[in-house]
């Protein structure tokens, strides 16, 4: 061994000489075995040791020997020690999964096992340092000596002691048992869970709920005080950390202890934010990571001695998301360290929370008015972590798994959407995230057949409007929306004509580019502003379309109305004027004006009437005057097609009508009144021998009723002929009254020719109560005055059935396309062609249903 | 049975009983309204003249004062008189 040493050396020495190192040697090796075998280093050892040393470091031995006592210090630590160590453990690393659990739940493990075999490792490995010690002093005053002649030597031993620490950690990881990090992450999570009870217990951390109070600093610096308290369990961890650090386990138990901060801050987050978005919870978390996982971290630090470097670098590196200035509650200057841990720490909030959130969204937005602080966390912690396209994954999977199903109502679907557009509108003004979320929700709605009514009945009436809303209850979608564009006024100016040019350079000024996630091909003008409303009609393709189901809704609203109260028509009108423009809502102010005209003449009518009529006539002994009768007077040009039936109303009211005409035709010469006698509402008392009834009905439903004052019982193909209507939409009609148990139904002399009969006292009613209950759902379709939007479509189109035909003879088959191009070019006088596709569409496909013409792979041709 | 009638509110629509369906001036229909008006009924009146031809108060005022020369009906060519 000696030999291949020094090579050089070993020919000049004589044999006396090799023999005599090689004493020394064996010496040498038996000083180092007594020294490892006994703990502490005696004085006798430590006087032969030196000798012996200096002898062979003379000869060059010096490395060989230093390479032999630390090969024996491995083996003494391998084989003691190490040992010993793990064995600790081994009952928890050969346990099953289930037996894991159990040591889990036991309160000591694993800190006491670990403390403990911790400590004794340690001072057996400080043992080891100690006898490695007295080798490097000798070792050192060797090299003194030598020193002294040679200048440039250099000296081994000063790197004995790195060497050392590399080879016992390197025997520790090398040997390492498997679950040896859990187990650490174990001990961490529970005592930090215990220092985190401890501070919460403490009065010192209380949860603010009141996100105002942020800017103040002052409410931090009373938690440091309360720390002293929990300082003893810091310490009990510093120890452990600092015991597994001295065996190289550093970053082993860096990674532990950041794991149990972690997972503890992750469970934090999940108990302040849970399923309440009814409060903030951003401020109080980040409260608590001051709190919490900081001071621990800083107690921590300060416990091992990190904390001291107070560099001047460290603090410009401040968290950019602070409000104020990072100054840690008692400290002063935060260490470096500690910034970075606070940065991380908060990063890992943000994402958990707004995981949390995000996964939550569409419950979220479900409650959205009442939500809006989980909506304000979720902005500030995007705005953090910029994952906003995660948002938008999620939340269009959770709509088109939730809500765009068979199941849900379309008011349902409308309603998320406006909250979806208001919900989004705050975590991103510029709208581009809304953009691609409500791409799908329009989609789909576009698809359904009642969307157009549904939007108007949202934006129109009172009760449709979302009840949850900020607004009073009642209110309509377009109240609110109105109201919120006048709050926006102010903060936010529109491009109007009238902006001077000062303000034009500011808004230039202002200008920011698009976010990274927008679309280009979609120009950035158009989500400057996210106008509610302007979604909505972009759900249905065009405002004309919107107008004119309005116009039929508020027809048939006003139309059935007993009275002229339409006040809040015209609030409604006026506030779709402001967004539609007063041309397209000509018909409509028409239609109101004709209310307000019909009240006046109304008015007038029955003034002159009345006088005129007062003395003795029959309508006095018939029991009817005057005063019953109002009318409403229209402009038929310009209100929607108006369904006519034929109906003879009772004569008495007949002669009435007959009586208004006459004096309508006097007062506003040559104009002459029209009655549409199916129409209007009536009210009736039906007065039975044992009790009244009052209805609301329709002029057919009062005709009919009437009529069975003369007879209580009618065959139906008489009463049909007496009220001049067709039998089948009479037994239509008649089962209104079948319903609310005034008339029963009975089979009459022929099959299709049943008998009505008036139920006269309530003895009968609660007999036949039961039977009649299934009748209701016919009045559903029976009663609109106006015809629907689609009527009126098929009606407008029927005109275009020859040139389809037509075109189909001559072209053999067309698309969907070629129709509406070619019907566009040539049916431009009247009548003019002015549908849009979707309703050529809609057009064919009723086509295809009367088996007059087919379609296949998109090509329309005649039926064969 | 008796019924009472408490209320009865009727719906009638007007009309110009004109023998034709639109003005000759302005081609808008008569129970509808000129041009220049926005509500049809008593903002916007029909005329007849002695021939009996009828149109929007305002279409025929306006021809009227644009001729020179005693105005004429358009249609008919007859000297234009407003029927008493």
């Amino acid at each position: 061994m000696a030999m291949l040493c020094d090579p050089e050396a070993l020919d000049s020495l004589s044999e006396d000489a090799i023999a005599g190192i090689l004493q020394y040697w064996a010496h040498f090796c038996d000083l180092t075995d007594s020294l490892l075998s006994q703990n502490v280093p005696s004085c006798g050892l430590d006087s032969q040791l030196g000798p012996t040393i200096a002898t062979l470091c003379d000869h060059g031995l010096a490395s060989l020997l230093q390479d032999h006592f630390l090969q024996s210090l491995e083996e003494a630590f391998k084989k003691s020690a190490v040992k010993k160590f793990w064995q600790q453990f081994h009952s928890y690393c050969d346990a099953s999964a289930i037996e894991k659990a159990n040591f889990h739940e036991q309160d000591n493990w694993p800190e006491e096992i670990l403390s403990k075999s911790l400590k004794e490792i340690c001072s057996e490995k400080r043992s080891q340092e100690n006898c490695l010690l007295v080798l490097v002093e000798n070792l050192k005053s060797f090299e003194d000596r030598i020193a002294k002649r040679e200048s440039e030597i250099e000296h081994p031993s000063s790197q004995l002691m790195s060497r050392y620490q590399l080879m016992a950690s390197s025997v520790l990881l090398t040997t390492l048992p498997w679950d040896f990090p859990d187990i650490l992450r174990i001990y961490f999570k529970k005592k930090l869970e215990e220092l985190n009870s401890m501070i919460a217990d403490g009065d010192s951390y209380e949860l603010e709920i009141n996100i105002h109070d942020s800017q103040n600093d002052a409410d931090f610096y009373h938690m440091d005080t309360s720390m002293c308290g929990c300082n003893g369990l810091v310490m009990q961890i510093g120890k452990v950390v600092s015991d597994l650090r001295s065996l190289g386990f550093t970053s082993m138990a860096e990674d532990a202890y950041s794991f149990a901060i972690f997972l503890l801050l992750k469970s934090k987050v999940n108990e302040l934010a849970g399923d309440d978005y009814r409060v903030p919870v951003l401020w109080s978390l980040k409260k608590w990571i001051r709190a919490v996982p900081l001071q621990f971290l800083h107690d921590l630090l300060g416990y091992l001695g990190d904390s001291i470097e107070y560099e001047k670098e460290s603090l410009n590196v401040k968290s950019p998301l602070a409000s104020q200035p990072s100054s840690f509650p008692g400290i002063g200057i935060p260490s470096e360290a500690l910034v970075r841990w606070q940065l991380r720490l908060e990063y890992f909030a943000y994402e958990t929370l707004q995981d949390l959130r995000i996964g939550k969204l569409f419950e979220i937005i479900v409650d959205y008015p009442d939500s809006s602080p989980a909506i304000e966390d979720l902005k500030r912690c995007l705005e953090y972590t910029g994952q906003h396209s995660k948002l938008v994954d999620s939340f269009i999977s959770s709509l088109k798994y939730r809500l765009l199903t068979a199941g849900a109502s379309t008011n349902d679907i409308l309603h998320q959407y406006v909250s979806t557009i208001k919900a989004l509108r705050t975590i991103d003004p510029a709208g581009v995230f809304l953009e691609a979320v409500g791409e799908p929700i329009r989609d789909y709605l576009r698809g359904r057949k009642d969307t157009i009514k549904c939007i108007v009945t949202m934006l129109t009436d009172g009760t449709g409007g979302n009840s949850g809303g900020s607004g009073n209850a009642g209110d309509s979608l377009l109240e609110e929306l109105n109201r919120d564009a006048e709050n926006q006024d102010g903060a936010d100016f529109e491009e109007d004509g009238g902006t001077d040019e000062k303000q034009a350079w500011l808004n230039a000024e202002r200008w920011e580019p698009d976010p990274v996630e927008a679309d280009p091909l979609k120009g950035s003008r158009n989500r400057r502003k996210i106008d509610i409303l302007e979604l909505m009609v972009g759900i249905i393709g065009s405002k004309d379309q919107l107008v004119n189901e309005y116009r039929v809704m508020l027809a048939e609203k006003l139309l059935n109305k007993s009275d002229y109260d339409i006040d809040s028509e015209i609030r409604t009108l006026e506030l779709l004027k402001i967004h539609f423009g007063e041309s397209s809502m000509q018909k409509c102010e028409i239609m109101l004006n004709d209310l307000i005209d019909s009240k006046r003449t109304n008015a007038n009518i029955k003034a002159t009437l009345g006088k005129a009529a007062a003395p003795g006539s029959e309508q006095r002994e018939m029991n009817i005057s005057l005063d019953i009768l109002d009318a409403t007077i229209i402009s038929s040009n310009f209100w929607p097609p108006i369904q006519e039936e034929e109906l003879n109303i009772p004569s008495s009211v007949n002669q009435l009508l007959s009586d208004y005409a006459k004096r309508f035709h006097e007062i506003k010469t040559p104009r002459k009144l029209m009655w549409k006698k199916n129409l209007g509402t009536v009210k009736l008392e039906l007065q039975f021998e044992d009790r009244s009834m009052r209805f609301t009905v329709s002029p057919v439903h009062a005709a009919i009723i009437m009529q069975f004052q003369e007879k209580p019982s009618w065959s139906s193909k008489i009463l049909a002929a007496e009220i001049g209507m067709p039998a089948d939409t009479l037994n239509r009609r008649i089962s209104f009254w079948i319903s609310k148990g005034i008339l029963t139904e009975s089979a009459g002399r022929e099959p299709d020719d049943p008998s009505f009969t008036i139920v006269d006292s309530m003895a009968d009613l609660n007999k036949n109560g039961l039977a009649s209950e299934g009748c209701q759902l016919m009045e559903e379709e029976s009663e609109r005055s106006v015809a629907s939007v689609e009527e009126q479509l098929i009606k407008e189109m029927t005109v275009f059935e020859k040139f389809i035909m037509g075109l189909l003879t001559n072209y053999g088959t067309a698309t969907l396309d070629k129709i509406h191009n070619t019907l566009k070019m040539f049916c431009i006088s009247e009548p003019t062609y002015d549908k849009s596709l979707h309703q050529l569409q809609s057009f064919l496909s009723d086509l295809i249903s009367e088996e007059k013409i087919e379609m296949r792979d998109g090509l329309y041709s005649l039926k064969k | 049975m008796k019924v009472k009638i408490l209320q009865w509110h009727a719906v009638g629509s007007w009309t110009w009983d004109a023998q034709d369906e639109t003005c000759g001036i302005c081609r808008m229909a008569f129970d509808g309204c000129c041009p220049d008006c926005k509500f049809p009924g008593d903002d916007c009146p029909l005329i007849w003249g002695v021939c009996n031809h009828a149109y929007h108060l305002h279409c025929i005022l306006k021809w009227v004062n644009s001729q020179n020369s005693t105005p004429h009906c358009p249609m008919c060519r007859r000297e234009w008189q407003f029927k008493a």
